[in-house]
């Protein structure tokens, strides 16, 4: 394998990414991931976020388009980039019937720059069994293994695949725990695909959206946040447009809205002469669920 | 490859040992029964060779699906091997442990021989002959797996060139039956294996899907 890249280029840049499946297209999807950024993918189940980060760790070839990782092309056939990804899937490929350690072992027999050092001290801190046979783990167990196998050595970029689904929240919360301390330092790139909207909150600094195959949006989570309004108010006008607005609810002169450009909505609301006008925020969880409910008009919307 | 293929032979020597220790008990079992039933000197020398080669084809069977249901792939692309070396253990796996059973067999015949004293000249041979069939049957599990692969992921060519070969391989082993005892049927065998391997090894390499 080569040297590591120079650290100014992307962690990752997807480029036209096209992958077609009957009855299912992925893409066309650009995406750039910065050094030291965590991405949360969001979607449904089917959106296609498997997909997108299976070709991104070169385990498919897409259809169209192409990955980089750090500047180099990813292809099954190439073997640079795979230094500097690190991925955690929903299977990956151990020896069922070997301990956790014996594969871990065997991991660092295969990948160079593994240290055993580091992945003996992550096996020790979120209490990997490393003698139990890995088809007699738990399923937080095999994901823990799946996590210290990603890096054992010591990869730049993180790609996670619904890495706590299905856990229980004690160990969900451990496997978080970890991966805040990874991340924290800022040297990781994170792509982390979730359907479990409340990991964003905790991990994510930005967020993509995709739907039906489609990126239909991304954006920063803090920015999400700030915009993003539930706003109740009375208005005799039925036929009221408000900017910004992408659910609207009325029962007689009473308005639920939520609102995609809080100050859009407050500035036209202030103009008809609403009254009783009450603004909460939303959650990151809730505004997540309104733009997959809506994804197409938002990302119409966003341009 | 060659450390992929040595960790492989390692995690399925438990099964490979198991075979060959119920290979043993059949033949030993054959010989005793023929020997204190019939009288007989025993089953043929080649026939009690042949339970470890059975064996090792098994085995070969069973590893084809443990790897795929375990996606190994997954692991193994995590590292610095690319799709001609996972082919290469895909389809020298089954070679070892056919090879290791025809091995065993032919230490089971020469303790036989040790036994029961010399046998017929055409003993060995005719364990070779098995063990070259045994092969060629045991190349057809991942020459349909890769097949398969192909039509799954829309590569028709690929697909069709896949299937055709293995037809055409499995006609031959057939017909083969009745040429087995000569040197165009051992010959030809052989060269199922080769294409057999070949054609799965490419198919393999052309895949766009390396995730089961």
């Amino acid at each position: 394998m080569s040297d590591r890249r120079p650290e100014a280029t992307a962690a990752a840049r997807l480029s036209g990414l096209v992958k077609r499946f009957p009855g299912f297209k992925l893409g066309p999807l650009d995406l750039t991931l910065e050094p030291g950024t965590v991405l949360a993918l969001v979607g449904p189940n089917g959106a296609g976020k498997t997909t997108t980060l299976n070709c991104m760790a070169g385990l498919m070839v897409p259809d169209e388009g192409g990955t980089e990782v750090y500047g180099a092309h990813v292809h099954p056939a190439r073997t640079e980039y795979r230094r500097d990804v690190g991925y955690v899937g929903e299977e990956n490929g151990f020896f069922q019937r070997w301990t956790a350690g014996r594969n871990l072992e065997y991991m660092a027999q295969l990948l160079p720059g593994w240290s055993r050092d580091r992945a003996t001290r992550l096996a020790d801190r979120i209490a990997l069994p490393l003698g139990t046979p890995v088809n007699k783990l738990s399923r937080g167990n095999r994901t823990k293994l799946a996590l210290v196998a990603a890096l054992g050595h010591g990869p730049r970029l993180l790609l996670l695949d619904e890495p706590t689904a299905g856990l229980d929240p004690v160990v969900r919360a451990e496997v978080l725990d970890v991966l805040w301390e990874v991340t924290e330092d800022g040297e990781h790139a994170v792509l982390y695909s979730t359907h479990v909207l409340s990991d964003i909150n905790r991990l994510a600094d930005e967020l993509a959206f995709l739907r039906d195959g489609r990126l239909v949006l991304r954006t920063g989570r803090d920015e999400l946040s700030e915009s993003w309004r539930r706003i109740s108010f009375r208005l005799q006008d039925e036929e009221v447009e408000l900017a910004g607005v992408v659910e609207h609810r009325r029962v007689r002169a009473e308005h639920q809205v939520i609102s995609r450009d809080a100050e859009a909505t407050l500035e036209r609301l202030t103009e008809l002469g609403a009254e009783a006008v009450e603004v909460a925020r939303m959650t990151v969880d809730e505004i997540a669920v309104q733009i997959l409910k809506e994804g197409h008009d938002v990302a119409r919307a966003e341009g | 490859m060659w450390h992929a293929l040595k960790a492989e032979l390692i995690y399925f020597r438990p099964w490979l040992l198991g075979g060959l220790g119920i290979a043993a008990f059949v033949s030993t079992l054959l010989t005793v029964l023929a020997r204190v039933v019939d009288g007989a000197d025993g089953v043929p020398g080649f026939l009690a060779g042949m339970f470890p080669i059975i064996a090792g084809m098994v085995v070969a069977f069973i590893a084809q699906s443990y790897r795929s249901e375990e996606h190994r792939a997954r692991l193994l692309m995590a590292g610095p091997m690319v799709p001609r070396q996972l082919a290469g253990v895909m389809v020298l796996l089954p070679i070892c442990l056919v090879g290791l059973g025809a091995l065993a067999g032919g230490l089971f015949v020469g303790a036989i021989a040790l036994l029961t004293g010399p046998l017929e000249a055409a003993t060995l041979p005719t364990l070779g002959v098995f063990a070259v069939q045994f092969l060629a049957y045991a190349q057809m599990g991942p020459l349909a797996q890769e097949a398969t692969a192909a039509r799954n992921q829309r590569r028709s060519r690929a697909a069709v060139a896949g299937w055709t070969v293995f037809v055409g391989a499995v006609m031959f082993l057939v017909a083969s039956q009745f040429i087995l005892g000569s040197a165009y049927g051992v010959l030809g065998q052989l060269m199922t294996v080769v294409a057999a391997m070949v054609v799965s090894a490419v198919l393999y390499q052309g895949r766009t899907d390396f995730t089961r």
